[in-house]
């Protein structure tokens, strides 16, 4: 019975990372470069929910999701954009520069002591001898709903296969006529999207925020996004349900204060033995 | 080849400047201070501290102040010791060790001659090692480390972090026999890891014990809350915000019944915005030397008095406070001893000379009457140090919640 609901527990915090490493891989795979800021996007999701906390849960929800589409915009259009075709150097530095600016922010406006925030207490349900809390199962469902509602989006839509052709190839899909400043805006919008209900699942999972709280999950998430193949979707998925599992296992385990190195330690064996990541597709340099 | 020629200037550069700061250090600290006499300006005793005044761990630094303050104040009211007055100084570390070197020149070139140490332990163990190098008395209120009294001039007001442990073992042998018994620790934090240790180590061999550990950075205590749940009482040797969030996320699923029991690292867990305690049913209480809703004795008058002069809500008190208000009053009482047995000293005595008359009531037979520990029939607590620098009190086991399961 244990088991059981350690797996689900590791289900639901793995949809939480998925969610987050979707958000990496898809920046990283249409616009080239590694978004570290992403990580404090979800830090800023919470914050935004505690501002809007007081009208309404549902209204707070909405405004996060929308303040965090628009940070990651701004964040692009402000801190990216300026750098496309710069040293990747000096864009990962830049990335570097807007989480701590992010975390700064946030720690001058809300102080840097932890802060409850309590979306809903949603209780939890019994079925046979196994408890579960209800944020449990709506972080799981809704995070599969949503990646599913990715794929179909990336293969089925004409913005998602404009995405796709970004990836594969920037000069050709510029070319065929495709706007690439509006894909990447696009694709940092969606991104952030994912990141900010990323943070609210995690509420449901931890109910407080501080200003350095989405370093970890980013740092996590990434890694997951390395594990799965970065740049691919279910990869994205995979890596992140992968890592919310062993690191639910692990935790129940006696190995339980050496969880973040197991969790590195695998990255490493899949980097070793196949360094595209587990469903990354092999590229052929150009000579 | 560009950004590695970048990187080895870049070496380079932060080389030269970290030999040239490492100099200048160096030369301050190694400059023969011990036979200078600082003080000899001196009006009123200085008594000084190196604590957080900003940054996180502020809410301590700024109760030591407030609390300390309000001791000088009250002896200098009543007209000090025989007419000599004292006056206190207080440095900002920011819960830096890196930031002690300074404070403790600038306090001890401005005229310090007695010391509080510092409010949290690890500047404290940078402080420590200066104070035993120029012999400055260190009488810290809060730096609860089992290293900080590693030298004869440096004795604790708290408890030291091994002592928690020793008392809390004590008390379950005593009152949780037969029951199942969890802990929940901070694996990468010496404070939590050393009472941990040395709790299991007095603990009686008849309790069955589980154990969970978590990191800094973690708040996601899912599994081990599975790991725990079926426990009756689970002590938790960590501060209040995690706990607070293990309380959170396990309202559910731990034994509606359970008792958490914590150490002085739980003070304050009643006061977390957002967080309301009786949301959860079971009982949370802790084991520490004082208890900040305390409505008798001597503890009560001073909350009342701290209260009065302070703005509660901005810059509350806490026990860090309250040992700040009983190292000063312990000192005045050790000067008052050393003046009776006919030791002789003014305004411009030493720091050095200050350090040999206290150290020699301190580690004597000196018994103090404080607000923190258990309070006796009159009020106050029996307050006394091992010559090893480790206090000797009762301590108070403190209820915050009752348990609320029907």
């Amino acid at each position: 019975m244990d088991f059981i609901i350690t797996l689900v527990n590791g289900l639901s915090l793995g949809g939480v990372y998925a969610m987050i490493a979707l958000g990496y891989t898809m920046v990283y795979g249409i616009a080239k470069l590694l978004n570290f800021a992403h990580g404090d996007v979800i830090m800023v999701s919470g914050y935004a929910i505690l501002v809007f906390l007081s009208f309404d849960p549902i209204l707070a929800i909405i405004c996060a999701t929308l303040f965090c589409m628009l940070l990651g915009i701004a964040m692009e259009r402000v801190a990216y954009r300026p750098l496309r075709g710069a040293s990747p150097l000096a864009v990962l530095i830049t990335a570097i520069g807007v989480s701590y600016l992010l975390q700064s922010l946030a720690q001058i406006i809300f102080g840097a002591a932890d802060r409850y925030v309590i979306v809903a207490d949603l209780g939890s349900i019994t079925l046979g001898e196994v408890k579960i809390d209800v944020g449990t199962i709506i972080t799981l469902g809704a995070s599969l709903v949503i990646m599913m509602a990715l794929s179909l989006f990336v293969k089925f839509t004409r913005t998602g296969r404009a995405m796709v052709a970004v990836s594969e190839d920037r000069d050709a899909a510029r070319l065929m006529g495709i706007n690439i400043n509006r894909i990447i805006t696009i694709t940092f919008a969606i991104g952030s999207a994912l990141a900010a209900l990323a943070g609210l699942f995690s509420l449901f999972r931890v109910p407080t925020i501080m200003p350095t709280y989405g370093a970890m999950p980013g740092i996590k998430a990434f890694v997951a996004a390395v594990i799965g193949g970065i740049g691919s979707i279910p990869g994205a998925m995979l890596g992140g349900i992968l890592l919310g599992v062993v690191e639910c296992i692990c935790n129940s385990t006696p190995l339980a204060p050496y969880t973040i190195a197991i969790e590195f330690a695998i990255l490493i064996v899949i980097l070793l033995v196949k360094p595209t990541g587990i469903l990354g597709k092999k590229r052929r340099e150009k000579v | 080849m560009k950004a590695k020629r970048f990187f080895g200037k870049l070496a380079a550069l932060t080389l030269t400047v970290a030999v040239t700061v490492g100099c200048v250090f160096g030369l301050a600290s190694c400059g023969g201070k011990k036979n200078v006499n600082y003080a000899e300006n001196n009006t009123t005793i200085k008594i000084g501290v190196s604590g957080p005044l900003t940054g996180g761990a502020a809410v301590y630094g700024v109760a030591v102040k407030n609390s300390a303050q309000l001791a000088i104040n009250e002896i200098n009211e009543k007209g000090g010791l025989d007419g000599i007055l004292f006056e206190f100084v207080m440095t900002d570390d920011e819960h830096d060790p890196n930031l002690v070197a300074a404070n403790y020149a600038n306090m001890l070139e401005g005229g310090m001659q007695i010391s509080l140490g510092t409010v949290t332990t690890a500047p404290g163990l940078e402080f420590k090692e200066f104070s035993h190098d120029d012999n400055v008395f260190v009488l810290t209120p809060s730096a609860s480390g089992d290293n900080i009294p590693e030298y004869d001039n440096a004795f604790q007001m708290c408890f030291a972090d091994s002592n928690q442990g020793t008392a809390s073992a004590k008390f379950f042998n005593e009152n949780y026999q037969g029951k199942k018994v969890g802990i929940f620790f901070k694996s990468d934090d010496e404070y939590s890891t050393g009472i941990k240790d040395k709790f299991l180590q007095e603990l009686s061999s008849s309790f069955t014990v589980e154990e969970a550990s978590f990191k800094e950075q973690e708040s996601d205590f899912r599994t081990q809350i599975q790991t725990l749940k079926d426990c009756d009482v689970i002590f938790m040797p960590i501060y209040y915000t995690p706990a607070s969030q293990f309380m959170f996320q396990g309202k559910n699923t731990v034994k509606s019944t359970a008792i958490y029991y914590g150490c002085d690292g739980l003070d304050g867990i009643d006061a977390i915005d957002g967080f309301d305690i009786n949301s959860i049913t079971q009982e949370v209480s802790y084991l520490s030397h004082f208890n900040s809703g305390a409505t008798t004795g001597a503890a009560a008058e001073f909350i009342d008095k701290y209260n009065a002069a302070y703005d509660e809500a901005a810059e509350p008190l806490n026990q860090f406070g309250a040992a700040a208000y009983d190292c000063v009053y312990a000192i005045y009482e050790a000067l008052k001893v050393a003046k009776a047995a006919g030791k002789e000293f003014s305004v411009t005595t030493s720091a050095s000379d200050f350090c040999d008359i206290l150290t020699e009531v301190f580690a004597g037979d000196f018994v103090f009457k404080g607000v923190t520990g258990a309070p006796e029939s009159d009020g106050y607590s029996r307050i006394s140090w091992t010559a090893q620098g480790f206090v000797n009190k009762e301590a108070v086991k403190y209820v915050v919640k009752e348990c609320t399961a029907e």
